[in-house]
């Protein structure tokens, strides 16, 4: 009797188990083929929106729908795992049941399905594995003819006109990285982009891995992923304003700044502003000729009453940033704007007033389609990442350092993008992408206004009274501090064997990367607010007095060059293939090689 | 005993039942414009040295209980007892991980690429395991290795699987193993984790289709012996090699009476009956075939090498770079919505040149490799139909050291083993 009981209920699970089995393997597909964001109700919807973005009604409906979709895909997939448990349970039950109903049976009747005589055991068994053989080699005679119609040409794309050699020569990490960045640009760049480049039209047809200009673009702050690296090639190495050599064009800029100019395709975009108004101008890079000015007005939440600020920051101190789609820009009054890159605005908005003693000056970040802001003030303490086509928050991380005037910098190290965030006190790591910390390293103090920067793995910052500090951008550990000379408003730069630095004291200082010990120091008894850029092996610095210093970017740091160029410079240059394109005190101007 | 394994069973499907399931499912998080923080992820970093000790103590205490119990008392008590400790430990408590069939990629990658150190305890996992096999046959594969324990525990009956056939789904851990060192040395990944087909159960999380996956394989280890360790573990036919050349190891009661139980209660096909050698075909036949396989073998292992060499860019495709450089080549044109792949890869920094430059690389790793790993396939198919070829007379019960995994059953099973464990008491 209880023998049949066990047998009774082995039997119901096992066709519980068998059925149950099935129904799972079945969802499970079912499940996995459905993503919950893609649905083409969600897509349309989207696509609606970007085409107005002002409905509020409709935004909310999509925010219900992804709610919903969402829920339902996780309900799903509790069904599904609850599934397993249960199917997990029913077998026990059914190894439980069987058990027992074969408890005593000690010797338990071995089937025996082979027939007796091993000889033929073996020989059915070659032909079997004969048989898989030829199975085998069918297999992949087919796995190869079906995956060859998927697999990758085996030409190289077209290399990028980036001078490889020259990234080998300043033996940078992050030169590549900041040449990939500017591919990136490039490959995000449309048509409209084009239609404005004469001699880039092909590219809107053109593969995104086939654009052969990589190098012409300074999307931020102090190059490509602001890191002061540039991949331009053919730069001019003399040039003076008061002669003419090798100007190409000089501009008036209507307000007052002193953010830098950046840069994409054969637009230049930087901004100014006064009590009155705060703008964005965009020239031509050709003809120098300002193509438009794009005023950043009525934005709910922007002060009527300008904040204080020290002539030395300004409103517009904040470099604006680009991704070759659209251009952003922030002011002192917290204002942020963007507009695409013809000058039509496409969203703005007040991140609040900043609460800042000598204005704010962080400048902004484009990374892919996210604009990075670091908001380090009095009165907020955050760095927020933004869809620079919509405005939408992407991620937003509170943070708990003190007011800060540096900018944020991107470094490629670890195999992954970190964004690099100056502080007080400490200098933290980022994943770009979702704000989530990878490291943190203490070490700063007092007022930190330059920006840190990285190369060969390592990420440095530094900060007047305080220290440089060489971080290992995988581990997160302070490796080194020096602190022989230091700067204040200018930003360090690095390669994988040096770190220069230029101090408002007027010296220009090389440490070594590895060990942060002094190689060489120049003193020019002059101030550096601008920032050295490393471009063709060479750095470059303005010294305030707008005094260009070359200097060789390895470990002699010996001077090439050293000249006036005319006017008085407190900005960073943007440099592109055969092009600098510096800010001065007078207005805006372009250097190139006259031919 | 049996009321034991079943008290221990239905324990063990209340502990899997009472437990939380930890898995996490990654979507980009929703929009939002209201101000809303996310709150920090903390991942608790637990201690794992002392645990790590805890691991390799126990491991060699286990297989020396096992080795002990199997050669020299010849009793299966204390292997079901190890079995039920690994499970409960290595597998639920330690999560599965480190695991010596895992192992196996860590040397691999070790061994190819310099700049990999190889964790001390996963490299431990690797050679003791093997050290002990040589020493006394597969007493890891006996209960100390938590997948085979929970097969061996979950077994009810033995139905058995005709040896020719076994025979061929034999060959299928060594295709496995070649193909995860390739993998691991081209730093693909480490397939054999990523597909632990186990890991699921033993940490109650992960990929759905692998537990289900893995609860079936549980279904069929209750009616058939340890299909795992069988068909498909790698790391049982790496031992499977030393098992031949063990210097002491479990042995046929050796005043065998030739009751056929001890066959018949093997669960992985392990002992070999009589067999009086009934030549029914010729000799000349039979040293021509051998003769015929031995002049192939070569020609095996070339056309094997030549065959995944040819398959090397398609199975490349598993890795990330590869692929994601496929996918950089199909984008004709920028998309509304881009890729999340390419959209990470352009954000982070690559280059299209620095990414061909690293494709190269590991496309000309997978040729090599891949030509090895096809020539080791080809090999072992040839030796596979080499063995299948000779013919051999038994006058009594064998065990078949390369298949035994010391499980000890056929010990319970055998009458005279009775005999000599009361005479030993």
């Amino acid at each position: 009797m209880r023998k049949a009981i066990f047998r009774n209920v082995a039997v119901v699970s096992a066709i519980f188990v068998a059925s149950f089995a099935i129904m799972l393997i079945t969802n499970y597909f079912q499940v996995r083929s459905f993503n919950p964001l893609q649905a083409d109700v969600m897509e349309t919807l989207k696509k609606i929106n970007d085409e107005n973005a002002n409905n509020v009604a409709l935004q909310e409906q999509i925010r219900q729908l992804d709610l919903m979709a969402r829920r339902a895909y996780f309900v799903n997939l509790d069904h599904l795992k609850t599934g397993i448990y249960l199917l997990l349970a029913m077998l026990g039950v059914l190894i439980v049941c069987l058990r027992f109903y074969f408890a005593g049976e000690k010797d338990i009747p071995g089937k025996q399905i082979d027939v007796v005589d091993d000889w033929i055991i073996k020989t059915h068994a070659r032909k079997y594995v004969g048989w898989f053989a030829s199975a085998l080699v069918a297999v992949a005679l087919v796995f190869v003819f079906v995956t060859a119609s998927h697999l990758r040409g085996t030409d190289a794309p077209n290399t990028p006109s980036t001078d490889i050699g020259q990234i080998a020569a300043v033996g940078d990490e992050s030169t590549a990285q900041g040449e990939s960045n500017v591919n990136q640009a490039n490959q995000t760049r449309q048509g409209e982009e084009n239609t404005v480049q004469g001699n880039s039209d092909d590219n809107a047809t053109q593969s995104l891995t086939t654009i052969d200009n990589a190098s012409d673009i300074s999307s931020g702050f102090r190059g490509n992923n602001s890191n002061a690296i540039s991949s331009a090639k053919n730069i001019p190495d003399v040039w003076d304003l008061k002669t003419g050599k090798n100007i190409a064009w000089k501009s008036a800029i209507p307000k007052h700044g002193f953010n830098s100019p950046v840069v994409s395709g054969n637009k230049v975009f930087l901004t100014g502003a006064d009590e009155s108004a705060r703008e964005i101008y965009c020239y031509d890079l050709r003809t120098g000729k300002l193509l438009w000015t794009l005023a950043a007005t009525n934005i709910p939440g922007s002060p009527q009453v300008m904040p204080k600020t020290t002539d030395d920051t300004g409103l517009a101190s904040s470099t604006a940033a680009t991704n070759g789609k659209q251009v952003c820009a922030i002011f002192a009054t917290g204002d942020l704007l963007c507009a695409d890159m013809d000058g039509k605005r496409l969203w703005a908005k007040n991140l609040g007033v900043p609460d800042n003693h000598y204005g704010y000056a962080s400048s902004l970040l484009a990374f892919g389609n996210s604009l990075i802001v670091q908001y380090d003030n009095t009165n907020a303490h955050k760095v927020v990442a933004l869809d620079m086509a919509t405005g939408n928050e992407v991620w937003s991380k509170t943070r708990t350092d003190k007011i800060t005037w540096s900018s944020p910098t991107l470094v490629f190290a670890n195999n992954r993008a970190q964004l690099i965030l100056m502080g007080n006190p400490a200098i933290t790591a980022y994943n770009p992408a979702n704000g989530e910390q990878y490291w943190r390293v203490d070490g700063l103090s007092g007022e930190v206004a330059s920006s840190p920067c990285g190369a060969g793995g390592l990420v440095f910052g530094a900060s007047e009274y305080a220290a440089l500090i060489a971080v290992d951008a995988t581990s997160g550990k302070k490796l080194w501090t020096a602190n022989n000379y230091l700067p204040e408003i200018s930003s360090p730069v690095a390669t994988n064997e040096n770190v220069y630095l230029g101090t408002t004291y007027g010296v220009l200082a090389c440490y070594d990367a590895k060990t942060g010990a002094l190689k060489h120091s120049h003193e020019l008894e002059t101030e550096f607010y601008s920032s050295p850029m490393i471009v063709e092996g060479r750095l470059y610095v303005f010294s305030n007095d707008g005094k260009m210093h070359i200097y060789t970017a390895d470990s002699e740091f010996t001077l090439i060059n050293s000249f006036e160029t005319g006017a008085k410079t407190f900005a960073t240059p943007a440099f592109i293939d055969g092009k600098i394109v510096v800010r001065s005190e007078e207005g805006l101007y372009c250097v190139a090689t006259k031919k | 005993m049996k009321r034991i394994l079943s008290i221990i069973t239905i324990l063990f499907l209340g502990f899997l039942a009472s437990t939380t399931t930890y898995a996490q499912d990654r979507f980009p998080r929703p929009d939002f414009e209201s101000g809303y923080q996310y709150p920090a992820t903390h991942y608790a970093i637990p201690n794992e040295t002392l645990w790590l000790f805890v691991d390799v103590f126990l491991l060699v205490l286990m297989m020396g209980i096992v080795a002990w119990a199997v050669i020299r008392k010849r009793t299966r008590k204390p292997v079901f007892w190890v079995s039920v400790i690994s499970v409960a430990y290595f597998g639920f408590f330690r999560s599965g991980c480190v695991c010596s069939i895992g192992s196996v990629q860590n040397v691999a990658l070790a061994l190819a690429d310099k700049s990999y150190t190889i964790p001390l305890a996963a490299l431990l996992f690797f050679i003791l395991p093997i050290l002990f096999t040589f020493l006394f046959g597969r007493v890891f594969c006996a209960g100390v290795c938590p997948m085979g324990a929970l097969q061996e525990l979950v077994n009810v009956k033995n139905y058995r699987i005709p040896r020719s056939v076994s025979a061929v789904l034999g060959i299928f851990p060594w295709i496995y193993l070649f193909l995860a060192i390739l993998y691991a040395i081209t730093r693909t990944g480490f397939i054999i984790c990523r597909f632990d087909p186990f890991i699921g159960i033993f940490r109650l999380s992960g990929d759905i289709g692998l537990l289900i996956f893995g609860a079936l394989l549980l279904l069929v280890a209750v009616f058939t012996g340890r299909p795992f360790c069988r068909f498909m573990c790698p790391y049982g036919a790496l031992l499977n090699l030393f098992s031949r050349v063990s210097i002491w190891r479990a042995k046929i009661t050796p005043s065998c009476i030739n009751c056929e139980l001890c066959h018949k209660a093997c669960p992985v096909d392990a002992i070999r009956a009589p067999y009086n050698n009934k030549v029914k075909e010729s000799r000349v036949q039979g040293v021509k075939r051998v003769l015929l396989y031995t002049i192939f073998l070569p020609v095996m292992v070339t056309v094997a090498a030549l065959m995944m060499r040819s398959m090397s860019d398609s199975i490349s495709r598993a890795n990330n770079d590869v692929r994601l450089y496929d996918m950089v080549q199909g984008e004709a044109t920028p998309k509304d919505h881009p890729v999340p792949e390419l959209e990470s890869f352009y954000g982070a920094g690559g280059t299209v040149v620095e990414l061909k430059e690293r494709v190269d690389v590991i496309l000309a790793d997978f040729k090599l490799y891949a030509t090895f790993a096809g020539g080791l396939i080809g090999l072992v198919i040839g030796l596979t139909l080499l063995g299948l070829s000779v013919k051999r007379s038994r006058k009594s019960y064998e065990m078949d050291d390369a298949q035994c995994v010391n499980c000890a059953r056929c010990f319970s099973y055998c009458p005279q083993n009775k005999i000599i464990e009361n005479k030993i008491q």
